[in-house]
């Protein structure tokens, strides 16, 4: 390994250190390399990517978890295409969920998911949403009654609950309520108003989504082929990247980082720099720290936990099988999560025409039976668990491999907000540290995501001042909204991740909206209308009295009719004012109930269609 | 949790507090037109017979001159009865606004 001359001499290497050659890591790496800065890469595995990796075995590609590419940032579109443009495929989604041998669209479809439950399994799911509708179980504490107070507990038993246990191996009851509403958050319902009230400039919000979601771009070769790419400009910039390096300390010295100790090629080494990005995880980076942060930190860092995840790769024998980019697997009797059909994402990841490459997706935990059970048995059991759930005939199976990725996915528990929240304060005293990332931060970033904290913390190191964790958080999820909404040249649309913004406030049209739904208080608009009104009549009395007897008096005097013991006399005008009190008090009290509940029905309905539209892409938030 | 909910949670818990002036104008604006529609329909139907048999234009509503001085009903008396019901509707809107505006304030303290 290179080390810097200067840190030879004792002097500051002005290097940018990068930890993890993944999306974050290369981003920040290529977006230094434009602006003109030397950074060093250092790669604890031997290919780069991350879990956006392509593995290549014999010549067949395969992808871990499928990147679809697709964003709302643009400048990581602008990213995408400036790197590969017509390296990219467009492909059409389609993942349907397998169950019970039977193929159900995802987003679903009436008539699909009638013929494939039956009409008695279709009915009882109708009742049994519209029991949930009706008497919801609440509290709404857990993500099983979360999930089936919205859509009922048949279609949730059916449909969500053992997918939801496979991917995170813990029981729906132990997962909380509002893990699943962040997950799942869609479309705020202030946006769903605005569209509603302005029917989105002309397009519909149905065209919207469906752009978004029904079509996505993919590398031909593969989402590494993006960051293989990116390696070779950097390097080709002069900068450095380092496979295999295994950064194992992180020399502090007040509020600074010195340098990282790299184990490599048997040895370690320190590489110093001025500053440092780390994408490593969370956990390992706090053990690496030296001299060790305070226990509650590395406390802290120990109880955050990660899924770890492995894809048994087979090869078949056959040129069709389905014609699903992937497919969801429900059957509560097999362990296989999900199925990738790589050749359905770009042709050219399978080098043989007459022949099919799978990727058998298992969540597991590192150290579990599936996580260490040999290559040899999990193809075996891969063979087998396709063969029980009828997709394809195991003998058709010609070859596999497996490929295991550590902490695929951070784990958001009862926990970890607290955790990260000691950890963040720690860190802050240091003051050339940046946090990167999906596992760097600790955070359920998509590639995107974890790609803008990347070029953010690249730019904050050229003088910005980025708040990193405010990326994907005040940002809705990107499925959801309209391509291009942050146009980023200079990242103007980011102005929300500054920290100098405190508290975000609602745009001027969301103020408004919120001003025009607010509810009128029942009370207070009764209590006005039927002083005003008591008001008036006694006024009215008082001056007819003052004024003397005309033939208004008869007239007036008619009000008696309706207020008994009502006379055009000084104890007739305090009767009038009661009386006129009390009717002005009961129409201002219904006035605003009636407001109210029609603003609610309102309010009611564009909620529900939001939820519905969450709902069409449930499963992909899991 | 997060913006959202947060936006999402003020537009449900928010109470609206009801701008005064624009009360009082609309409130104003709607008497005034009233009567002078009221007034005007009137003179077009033309005079009616009363009780006593006699031919004349809106007597009830003629009444309202012992509460708006100067007020008829004839076309003039429309212009008059608009101003007067313009400048009770306007006091009477404002009052309830301000009024209520008071009491969420009151009721929120």
């Amino acid at each position: 390994m290179t080390d810097g001359p200067d840190s030879r001499n004792g002097l500051t290497d002005e290097r940018v250190v990068i930890i993890g050659g993944g999306p974050a890591g290369l981003t920040a790496a290529y977006e230094l390399s434009r602006a003109g800065r030397k950074t060093i890469v250092l790669e604890k595995d031997d290919i780069v990517g991350g879990i956006a990796r392509t593995v290549n075995y014999k010549g067949y590609r395969f992808d871990i978890g499928g990147h679809r590419f697709f964003t709302k940032v643009k400048a990581v579109e602008d990213l995408w295409e400036e790197v590969l443009g017509a390296d990219f495929v467009e492909r059409k989604r389609l993942s349907r969920i397998y169950y019970n041998k039977k193929f159900f669209y995802y987003p679903f479809k009436i008539m699909n998911a009638v013929f494939g439950l039956g009409i008695w399994n279709s009915f009882m799911i109708v009742v049994s949403y519209l029991k949930a509708q009706a008497f919801p179980d609440l509290p709404e504490e857990t993500f099983d009654k979360w999930v089936s107070n919205r859509f009922g507990k048949r279609l949730y038993e059916l449909f969500f609950k053992t997918y939801t246990e496979k991917v995170w191996g813990i029981p729906c009851t132990e997962i909380s309520a509002e893990w699943a509403a962040q997950r799942i958050k869609g479309l705020s319902l202030l946006e769903a108003m605005k569209n509603a009230l302005l029917k989105n400039r002309g397009r519909s919000r149905e065209d919207v989504i469906k752009t978004l979601i029904d079509s996505f771009h993919y590398p031909r070769l593969g989402p590494g082929m993006m960051w293989e790419a990116i390696a070779q400009r950097i390097t080709g910039d002069g900068s450095d990247l380092v496979m295999n390096a295994d950064v194992c300390r992180l020399r502090v010295s007040g509020a600074k980082v010195e340098s990282v100790t790299v184990r490599h090629g048997g040895g370690e080494r320190d590489v110093r720099g001025s500053h440092f990005i780390s994408s490593m995880p969370v956990r390992e980076l706090i053990g690496a720290i030296y001299p060790p942060p305070p226990d509650e930190v590395v406390k802290a860092a120990n109880d955050l936990k990660y899924r770890d995840f492995l894809t048994v790769s087979l090869i078949i024998d056959t040129p069709v099988l389905c014609p699903d980019n992937w497919i969801y697997i429900h059957d509560p009797g097999v362990r296989l999560g999900r199925i990738q059909n790589f050749k359905n994402w770009s042709e050219e990841m399978v080098p043989d025409p007459e022949k099919t490459c799978l990727g058998l997706e298992y969540f597991c935990f590192e150290g579990d039976g599936l996580w260490t059970m040999s290559d040899r048995d999990l193809i075996e059991l891969g063979k087998k668990e396709l063969g029980m759930i009828g997709l394809c005939d195991p003998s058709l199976v010609v070859d596999g491999t497996v490929v295991r990725m550590p902490k695929a996915y951070p784990v958001y528990d009862s926990t970890y907000r607290e955790s990260l929240a000691t950890i963040r304060g720690y860190l802050s005293g240091i003051d050339n540290l940046q946090l990167v990332g999906r596992n760097g931060m600790h955070k359920y970033n998509n590639q995107d995501h974890s790609m803008l904290t990347a070029m953010l913390a690249a730019r904050n190191i050229s003088g910005a001042d980025y708040d990193l964790w405010r990326v994907n958080t005040d940002q809705e999820y990107h499925e959801e909204g309209e391509a291009g909404d942050y146009g980023l040249s200079e990242y103007e649309g980011l102005s929300s991740t500054q920290p100098r913004v405190p508290e975000s406030v609602p745009r001027p049209i969301e103020q408004a909206i919120i001003k025009a739904f607010a509810r009128l208080d029942k009370l207070a608009f009764a209590l006005s209308v039927g002083t005003v009104s008591g008001l008036a009549v006694f006024m009215a009395t008082i001056f007819l009295i003052l004024k003397g007897g005309t033939e208004a008096y008869k007239y007036v005097g008619l009000l008696n009719q309706y207020f008994a013991g009502y006379t055009i006399s000084i104890e007739g005008a305090f009767m009038g004012f009661g009386y006129s009190f009390f009717w002005g008090f009961i129409f201002g009290w219904l006035f605003a109930y009636m407001r109210n509940f029609l603003t609610g029905i309102f309010i009611f309905k564009i909620k529900r269609e939001r939820e519905l539209s969450s709902f069409k892409n449930f499963i992909d938030y899991i | 949790m997060t913006k959202q909910k947060t936006e999402e949670e003020k537009l449900l818990q928010a109470v609206a507090l009801l701008n005064a002036k624009s009360m009082g104008l609309v409130f104003g604006i709607l008497l005034g037109l009233l009567i002078f529609i009221a007034t005007n329909w009137l003179l077009v139907k033309g005079p009616q017979p009363n009780s006593a048999g006699e031919y004349v234009v809106g007597p009830h509503l003629g009444l309202l001159s012992q509460f708006f001085i100067g007020y008829s009903v004839s076309f003039l008396g429309s212009v008059v009865g608009f101003i007067y019901g313009f400048a009770l509707g306007t006091i009477t809107g404002t009052f309830v606004g301000w009024l209520y505006n008071r009491i969420v304030m009151f009721r929120q303290r």
